[in-house]
């Protein structure tokens, strides 16, 4: 699929916005169509099924957190989210409705477009041999990481936590997700193992773990797998 | 005040009538005494001073009996015949008779005049009893106009250092008399007071209802001053509110404008036609970098708003310290600055209590400030460690320092001491994440390593983690 089959639904009653957000988009190669309101977004979504959404959670007609949980009840279209300076709970609340990753108002294009590739980046299969970001290589096949010629130990819980980002490469991973993925459901709650396993892994992985290039934090929300390196 | 109520009892009367029988005695032996040398109409005038001294001790009546006793016993002791209530001579019932009428007379005036005297005395202690209400009233007075907190309580105890210390006031709905005390309403406007009375006090109920009225009028002066006192701050605090609020506009504006300015002027040189491809970059560059100064200043403005109003609300997680500054260096927006931050902790710092987004607004406020009030040339320092129940992280610079008159202020916001970081924000929001998560925030002015700001949680012990 190029670029330019995929269609982008932008959500938004801002009408710059909107605008600038046509051009980037459209500058990226995307096919850009808009509703302004829950009701247009939810009638464009069932009537013509877009290929990713950008969700603004300010809508005149109700919260763009509802329309992501009724887009999720019968649709898996990558939602990225549009979230106001600072709201970590607003930015919570839509990723636990389902929506897959944010932007902060005001964003710059580079931004959303990584979470635009991101989110529409094919989820790499349990098959895929190996994920590279810059000189990292993850082998899933081989549950090894190697740093150029080096090889890197992890524990086995490290390698899963590493392995669930890297089956999303440059996509948020929340700390819900992880917890579930690696411990399993009755975990969510348990942020203090992610905390302790992932200075132990940036311990190993980093050359400067005070300055971390290949896992990103996401204060309080979860972490992503650096691709743009 | 005192009970002036006197009755007349048997005992008095029985005093009275033995005082009288002394007095008429003792007359009738200086007149046995004088009979031999003088005559008889002569010796009845000595009766006179015996009426004479009872009617100035004991009043009319007794003077009007000691009268009659006295022609009585001259007639029966002194008179021809003798021993017998009959008169011979009718020079005897002449004297006797104008004897009689003088006892009266002289029984009457001086009976009056002791009256009089007995009236004088009893207004003067009346007079001295309100003198002594009056001076206990003004003390209480003085106590309102002292402005004591609880007036009804002053004056209760102003009551009692006047040494009124059988009465007390109190406030309440309903009275709530102690054992055998008697109890009056104050007619005061607005709160119930009640005035309670000692039993064993001498305070009559007329007394009691006389002091009242002022004490009621005292008490409701005091209120009536408290509300105006309390009118008089609200409208202050209202003032100072404003004024605050003229600083913070203009700061706030200010600090809007230059940026809108900037974004403005570089696209009016977009429109231009003759700008050259190199220019059209760096306009486009500047529009980036000033918008970004002002997502900085709102998203500044809005953390400060909800510190204000208590609205911080921390998501509390267990934080890793070292992610959090590293994240937080990695938001700061001077790429180049980045090479100057070292970050020095000790090992693994244990795992702190708090919000990890507001705790990675902190550190990149602090952080930007450490750069921007030091020399390019040096860096700054983030150092951490654990001990003495606390978690500590220094952002240390090797600036100018703080002088010592800002030291508190620079924790306030749109303090005007710091006039390079803008509406100066940054350390006022800092303070607020750091203490709604439940830590401290201080400044370490005199570090022989620079200057640093401390954040320090409490030491929690720590959760088990599953390998």
């Amino acid at each position: 699929m190029s670029a330019g089959d995929v269609r982008v639904l932008v959500v938004d009653d801002e009408p710059q916005i909107v605008r600038g957000l046509k051009v980037i988009l459209g500058n990226a190669g995307y096919r850009v169509e808009e509703a302004t309101t829950k009701r247009e977004a939810l009638d464009a979504v069932s009537s013509r099924p877009p290929d990713a959404i950008v969700l603004d959670l300010l809508l005149p007609d109700g919260d763009g957190v509802e329309v992501a949980t009724d887009i999720r009840r019968w649709s898996q279209v990558p939602i990225v989210v549009l979230s106001a300076v600072g709201d970590e709970r607003q930015k919570v609340r839509a990723l636990d409705a389902g929506a897959d990753d944010y932007v902060t108002k005001p964003f710059g294009s580079e931004e959303l477009l990584a979470r635009m590739r991101a989110v529409l980046r094919r989820r790499a299969d349990d098959g895929d041999a190996a994920v590279r970001v810059g000189e990292l290589e993850i082998d899933r096949a081989d549950r090894a990481v190697r740093r150029g010629d080096e090889q890197i130990h992890l524990t086995p819980i490290e390698f899963d936590l590493l392995s669930q980002l890297a089956r999303h490469p440059g996509r948020l991973v929340t700390h819900r997700q992880l917890l579930e993925e690696v411990w399993g459901p009755g975990y969510e709650d348990q942020t203090h193992y992610l905390r302790v396993h992932f200075a132990h892994i940036r311990a190993k992985l980093e050359q400067n773990p005070s300055n971390p290039t290949y896992v990103i934090t996401e204060p309080g929300i979860g972490y992503r797998l650096r691709v743009d390196l | 005040m005192k009970s002036t109520r006197s009755r007349l009892s048997w005992s008095r009367i029985a005093a009275m009538a033995l005082e009288t029988l002394v007095w008429v005695g003792l007359a009738t032996a200086l007149v046995a005494l004088l009979n031999p040398i003088t005559t008889t109409a002569g010796l009845g005038s000595i009766y006179l001073l015996a009426v004479l001294a009872v009617a100035i001790r004991r009043g009319q009546v007794p003077a009007l009996a000691a009268a009659v006793l006295g022609v009585l016993f001259l007639n029966f002791f002194f008179i021809e015949p003798l021993h017998r209530l009959t008169i011979s001579d009718s020079d005897n019932v002449v004297a006797i008779g104008v004897l009689l009428v003088a006892a009266l007379v002289v029984g009457r005036l001086a009976a009056q005049s002791r009256q009089r005297a007995a009236e004088a005395e009893q207004r003067a202690e009346q007079a001295a009893a309100r003198e002594a209400e009056a001076a206990m009233l003004a003390d209480a007075a003085t106590a309102v106009l002292r402005g004591d907190a609880d007036v009804v309580q002053g004056l209760s105890n102003s009551l009692r250092a006047a040494g009124a210390g059988e009465l007390r006031l109190e406030s309440s709905a309903a009275p709530q008399a102690r054992e055998g005390e008697r109890t009056l309403r104050l007619p005061t406007r607005a709160r119930s007071v009640w005035l309670y009375a000692g039993e064993s006090s001498e305070w009559t109920e007329t007394d009691l209802e006389r002091i009242a009225s002022p004490l009621a009028r005292l008490i409701d002066v005091a209120e009536e001053r408290k509300a105006t006192a309390a009118r008089g701050a609200e409208a202050e605090a209202a003032r100072q509110a404003d004024a605050a609020k003229t600083v913070i506009l203009h700061a706030v504006s200010h600090d809007l404008r230059s940026p809108l300015t900037a974004i403005r002027t570089a696209a009016a040189g977009l429109r231009e036609e003759g700008t050259k491809p190199q220019d059209r970059i760096a306009l486009i560059d500047a529009i980036d970098e000033e918008a970004e100064r002002l997502t900085r200043l709102i998203a500044n403005l809005l953390d400060l708003s909800r510190i204000e109003a208590r609205a911080v609300h921390p998501r509390t997680d267990w934080c890793d310290l070292l992610d959090v500054i590293s994240t937080a260096v990695s938001h700061v927006h001077n790429p180049d600055a980045h090479q100057r931050i070292q970050i020095e902790l000790d090992g693994e710092l244990p795992l702190v209590r708090a919000d990890p987004a507001q705790l990675e607004r902190v550190f990149s406020n602090l952080i930007e400030n450490a750069l921007r009030h030091s020399p390019p040339d040096q860096p700054v320092r983030v150092t951490g460690g654990a001990g003495a129940g606390k978690v500590v992280v220094r952002v240390i610079d090797r600036g100018p320092g703080v002088p010592v008159a800002q030291r508190d202020a620079i924790f306030k916001a749109f303090n005007t001491g710091d006039q390079r970081g803008g509406a100066g924000l940054g350390l006022a929001i800092s303070r607020g994440f750091v203490e709604a998560n439940g830590g401290e925030l201080r400044l370490q002015a005199d570090s022989p390593d620079g200057t640093a700001f401390a954040v320090s949680f409490p030491l929690v012990e720590q959760p088990a983690t599953v390998g």
